[in-house]
């Protein structure tokens, strides 16, 4: 009976998902052709071609591989709107891993799945607010805050490093074994070519873990030395 | 063609930022809200059928909050960088939905390049005068990140099917359990690897690549180390003191215990080195 409501409740995310997604598109496809019709200023089709074809061949991509690599991690929902409200690493994921060490809920079930939609749609809401708030009616000292030479300045440099320091304390301590072959492989990646973007070597790190944590559990090195059956092998 | 600037209302106004494109914003703003309190709405109920209790669902709201917070004020920052070029209504708006700051420079930069023709050149960094290159930079910043959008409806469900059977197959919940604990380890290494050997992403602004941010160095590790530090001092004392209330902060506070921590080397030591990178950009 469990099963068959999470089936009606996962479905009806998908419908729902759907339905977003493409009104999602119409909106954001509705800025460039107001801006357009309003300032009678319709580029060629060329012109914006040529710049299409600078940014699609990687951007596109990256996008195949995020839905590959996310997808999983958050779960039906919290993907439909992560996937519309953007910063998908550097903060939808972030969020919902910490929702759910606070909910204390296991991988893959309906509770994580309940608690990452929750997350994810607090995160979308409460930046969608700190962005209007900030651009609304702090726009005069806005400048002062973030620029250069700002007393906060060093802090927002540092958001990412202090993010995932805190994120992956709780992972890196709890599953230590697992975690140096990802780790090292991202520096020795980085110390060769410092400039990948994290959009390239997140999904490397991800293989490179997976591969490692299965070679480690079926060595028994996960298992205090005893083998378990290869879960792979039929 | 309209000018950059038109007489309204006894002041000049910057066609980016007038009445029409904030109505524009409050529009997409609106639908990004709406949804989000529609799928946080239905999860709840839905939540609360299978028993998930009220206070872990209000707990998972308030620790996400504090947990936005400060990486929305970042993304804030990121408008402010786009808004010299752009004005601020449209980084609003393109942060508010999918985009990041290198992708939207990037687009941006892309669609100004294209307008290479002699009569009209512009880069980026410079304040855009002309509504027809502002249409065609907004042109190509959204048909660029629509991908996803249009991708996702089409393939999430069987592949998140073709991944449930894969689970349902392997039938051992340990090694499940395992290889999800992989996954989110993968992630956050390539983030601990970026604080200890990365190189800050750059943007090319008026010709000039520049660095966005910083790259590994002082700063970068001992933000990193702070964090950690903090999360799992607190974990052990909410273990320790059964401060069972106190757990939705541990997170958040670990990661304003880093950000504190840079300012405060940035005003304790020395700037050459506190400031000391060894993978400066390039």
């Amino acid at each position: 009976m469990k099963n068959n409501k999470n089936k009606t409740y996962i479905d009806s995310t998908h419908t729902w998902g759907r339905i977003f997604s493409v009104s999602a598109v119409c909106v954001l496809l509705m800025v460039p052709v107001a801006i357009c019709i309003k300032y009678d200023a319709w580029p060629s089709f060329n012109q914006v071609f040529k710049g299409l074809l600078k940014v699609i061949p990687i951007f596109w991509t990256t996008q195949i591989l995020e839905i590959l690599v996310y997808s999983p991690m958050l779960g039906t929902g919290a993907t439909y709107l992560s996937f519309v409200t953007g910063n998908v690493t550097n903060l939808k994921l972030p969020c919902v891993l910490n929702a759910r060490e606070t909910a204390k809920t296991k991988p893959n079930t309906e509770e994580d799945e309940i608690v990452s939609t929750i997350a994810t749609a607090t995160s979308a809401i409460v930046t969608t607010v700190i962005l209007a708030v900030g651009v609304i009616a702090l726009s005069p000292i806005l400048p002062k805050i973030t620029a250069e030479d700002s007393f906060f300045a060093p802090a927002f440099k540092q958001v990412l490093p202090a993010l995932f320091g805190a994120l992956g304390a709780g992972y890196l301590i709890k599953h230590w074994r697992l975690s140096f072959v990802p780790v090292i492989t991202a520096v020795v990646i980085l110390i060769f070519d410092g400039n990948m973007g994290t959009g390239t070597l997140i999904p490397i790190c991800v293989v490179v873990s997976i591969i490692g944590a299965y070679i480690m559990y079926i060595s028994g090195f996960l298992t205090g030395g005893v083998k378990p059956k290869n879960p792979l092998k039929k | 063609m309209q000018d950059l600037f038109y007489y309204a209302g006894g002041e000049f106004m910057d066609f980016k930022e007038n009445g029409f494109m904030y109505g524009l914003a409050v529009v997409v703003v609106l639908f990004v809200i709406g949804q989000s309190i529609f799928f946080m709405v239905r999860a709840f109920r839905q939540g609360k059928k299978i028993g998930i209790s009220v206070k872990t669902m209000r707990s998972v709201i308030m620790s996400s909050t504090l947990f936005t917070i400060a990486p929305a004020i970042a993304i804030l920052a990121t408008v402010v960088t786009l808004a010299g070029t752009l004005g601020i209504v449209l980084p609003w708006i393109r942060l508010t939905v999918v985009g990041n700051l290198q992708y939207e420079v990037t687009a941006a930069q892309a669609a100004l390049e294209s307008f290479k023709d002699g009569q009209s050149i512009a880069v980026f960094g410079q304040n855009i005068k002309d509504p027809r290159i502002f249409s065609a930079v907004s042109w190509v910043m959204t048909v660029g990140i629509i991908f996803g959008l249009i991708l996702l409806p089409l393939v999430l469900k069987r592949l998140q099917n073709k991944i449930g059977k894969i689970r349902s197959e392997t039938n051992d919940s340990r090694f499940g359990d395992i290889i999800s604990a992989a996954t989110f380890i993968g992630l956050v290494s390539a983030f601990i690897g970026n604080a200890i050997a990365g190189k800050a992403p750059t943007i090319k602004e008026n010709g000039k690549i520049l660095p966005v941010g910083m790259g590994a160095g002082i700063m970068s590790v001992a933000v990193l180390i702070t964090s950690i530090l903090v999360v799992v001092a607190l974990q052990l004392l909410c273990k320790k003191f059964k401060w069972e209330k106190f757990e939705v902060f541990v997170l958040p506070i670990g990661m304003f215990a880093g950000m504190a921590m840079a300012i405060l080397l940035s005003n304790v030591l020395p700037e050459s080195i506190s400031m000391l990178e060894w993978r400066p950009a390039t």
